[in-house]
């Protein structure tokens, strides 16, 4: 009896050795891929950030030169500070309310949602060159959609991507329109809204506004936060418009920060600068992350309350 | 009676709101679908016909040799077999390789799991723009693999980023367990249970992953102008970048051009679509 219960742990527990080889044989694609392409990399950066290298030549260690030359000489820091943090700022919003609205309207019972549905996801799944190229058309200065339309109403034509006020916001309309991505995810989480809560909230006589600020809202208060967090690091990110359409211009207006990493790193070949560059990004995106977790806390606590 | 009546009223009441969100909602997906509709009837007009006022919503005529003319200079099919040889073998290693993971972590007990999962969740907040230079380092001055496209393809070995694996381990958690201890009673194997039964069951969950990744390196425009440097290797985002100038001022033959890059996508998105909206909504729902 003694000897049978032993044998069978002795099994179980050999079983469990085969288990726990065979999840860390599945587990070897994500362990190169959190070391070789995640951590060994971002510490390489911050190690290169330290040195002046053209890319050819042995590197040469200088202290936080590049840092300092970044902080008081560059031509581009200030520039591409603002363009960033204004670029993801409003696409960020805009995109966020646009996609939301756009969810709940598709989330009531109308006629051809599953075709709409469709429609609205169409613009993200079109190759970025393409969609700015073909935007680069629409906002063309003479015979453009835009100041077609503008026309038809009355108003004068407009610069859009040639004008220093309007670049940005025209790459954001641009942004908004390709975020048929978080429609998605936004409607999935309202589907997930309890209908209970809905009908009991109908029941206290709470109007449509109430119920949708007191019930819908709290309840996809995680989906809004995970769409918010994701659109800010892809925002923050931004370059294709740059790489596509304005080269960072007119006048530096939208020299993204990714852009210029970009074209120390591979226009100028200064590898060491641009992983400085890199270095004050990577700081820059945990600080917009660090305060977009704290408020998400706060919040959670005052849905609570 | 009374109540009846407030009953009524209310359907009534909801009817027509339901009549003014769905105008509302077709008016904003005409708005939507406008600059796509605007792009293809340019590139069937003339550039006479395109700087005409009031300039016309349906072409005159329909140009379609703009398309001919803009193949002349613009070779399609080349850039269409160079952007799938990426395309094809990296959504099939990020996929298969993103199933490995996933499963690992939804179906297998093993030390230092809750660990490794959270070191990985790490990797999502992670912007790919602060680790491009030492990659770039790395796969050119380490590898010597400059100018091929394996920079492209092997990063996508990996899962190709944990939101993929994450996704596979929500679904396939909500598969019973019961399913695979039946089919390990008659005698099958771990692997064959995963690819012959589980695979099979998220079937949605994998097509998003695939197709999220074919949007992925769709969009990635940076990674391919770095490492591409031939023009024999050139994929449509470095040919697009470089050739418009080639075009000049011809607006419709360049928007032809544009337009031909678009379709891909259109077409697949028309394939795929009804296991991708699908499995987003279920990936929402069983959170």
């Amino acid at each position: 009896m003694k000897n049978k219960a032993k044998a069978k742990i002795k099994i179980t527990s050999r079983a469990g050795k085969k288990e726990e080889i065979t999840a860390y044989l599945c587990l070897i694609p994500a362990f190169l891929g959190v070391t070789f392409i995640s951590y060994l990399p971002t510490l390489a950066v911050f190690v290169l950030s330290l040195f002046d290298w053209n890319g050819l030549t042995t590197p040469k260690f200088v202290g936080f030169a590049n840092f300092t030359r970044i902080f008081t000489k560059d031509i581009y820091f200030i520039d591409s500070i603002k363009a960033t943090v204004l670029y993801a700022f409003l696409a960020v919003v805009g995109a966020i309310l646009y996609s939301l609205l756009v969810a709940l309207m598709l989330n009531m019972k109308i006629k051809g949602r599953t075709l709409f549905r469709s429609v609205f996801f169409v613009p993200y799944l079109l190759p970025a060159i393409g969609v700015f190229k073909g935007w680069e058309w629409l906002y063309e200065g003479n015979f453009g959609l835009f100041n077609f339309l503008l026309r038809m109403v009355g108003l004068p034509p407009q610069r859009f991507l040639n004008s220093t006020d309007q670049v940005i916001p025209s790459l954001v309309l641009i942004a908004i329109w390709i975020s048929g991505n978080l429609i998605v995810i936004f409607l999935a989480g309202l589907q997930n809204v309890p209908g209970v809560y809905v009908e009991a909230a109908k029941i206290d006589g709470a109007n449509a506004w109430q119920r949708f600020w007191h019930v819908t809202i709290p309840s996809i208060s995680p989906i809004i936060f995970y769409n918010v967090l994701t659109a800010l690091i892809t925002h923050l990110q931004v370059i294709n418009p740059a790489l596509a359409l304005t080269n960072g211009g007119p006048s530096k207006k939208s020299m993204f920060m990714s852009y210029v990493i970009y074209l120390y790193g591979f226009q100028k070949n200064k590898m060491g600068y641009a992983a400085a560059y890199a270095v004050i990004f990577f700081l820059l995106v945990g600080i917009f992350t660090i305060i977009l977790f704290k408020t998400q806390k706060s919040q959670i606590f005052g849905g609570e309350e | 009676m009374l109540a009846n009546g407030v009953f009524k009223s209310a359907k009534k009441k909801e009817k027509w709101l339901n009549l003014v969100i769905t105008l509302i909602v077709l008016f904003v997906a005409l708005l939507v679908l406008l600059p796509i509709w605007w792009i293809f009837r340019s590139s069937l007009m003339s550039t006479g016909a395109l700087n005409a006022y009031p300039p016309s919503f349906i072409p005159y005529e329909w140009l379609w040799s703009n398309y001919s003319k803009a193949l002349e200079t613009f070779e399609y099919w080349k850039y269409f077999f160079n952007t799938f040889s990426i395309i094809v073998p990296a959504v099939l290693f990020g996929t298969v390789t993103a199933i490995f993971c996933g499963y690992a972590f939804a179906r297998l007990r093993f030390r230092g799991k809750k660990l490794i999962f959270n070191i990985c969740v790490g990797t999502i907040l992670l912007p790919g723009m602060v680790t491009l230079i030492p990659l770039y380092v790395f796969w050119t001055k380490g590898l010597g693999l400059g100018d091929t496209y394996w920079p492209l393809i092997l990063p996508y070995l990996t899962g190709g980023g944990f939101f993929n694996i994450f996704l596979i381990k929500q679904f396939l958690m909500t598969i019973p367990m019961e399913l695979d201890e039946a089919a390990s009673i008659d005698g099958a194997g771990r692997m064959c249970i995963l690819w012959t039964i589980l695979v099979p069951s998220i079937k949605p969950a994998v097509v998003v992953v695939a197709m999220m990744l074919f949007i992925q390196i769709w969009n990635d425009m940076l990674q391919q102008i770095i490492y591409i440097n031939s023009m024999s290797k050139f994929t449509f985002a470095v040919a697009l970048t470089n050739f418009t100038g080639s075009f000049g001022t011809n607006w419709p033959v360049a928007l032809a051009a544009t337009f031909m890059t678009i379709f891909p996508g259109i077409i697949i998105y028309i394939l795929g679509q009804k296991s991708f909206v699908e499995g987003i909504v279920l990936t929402g729902m069983k959170n």
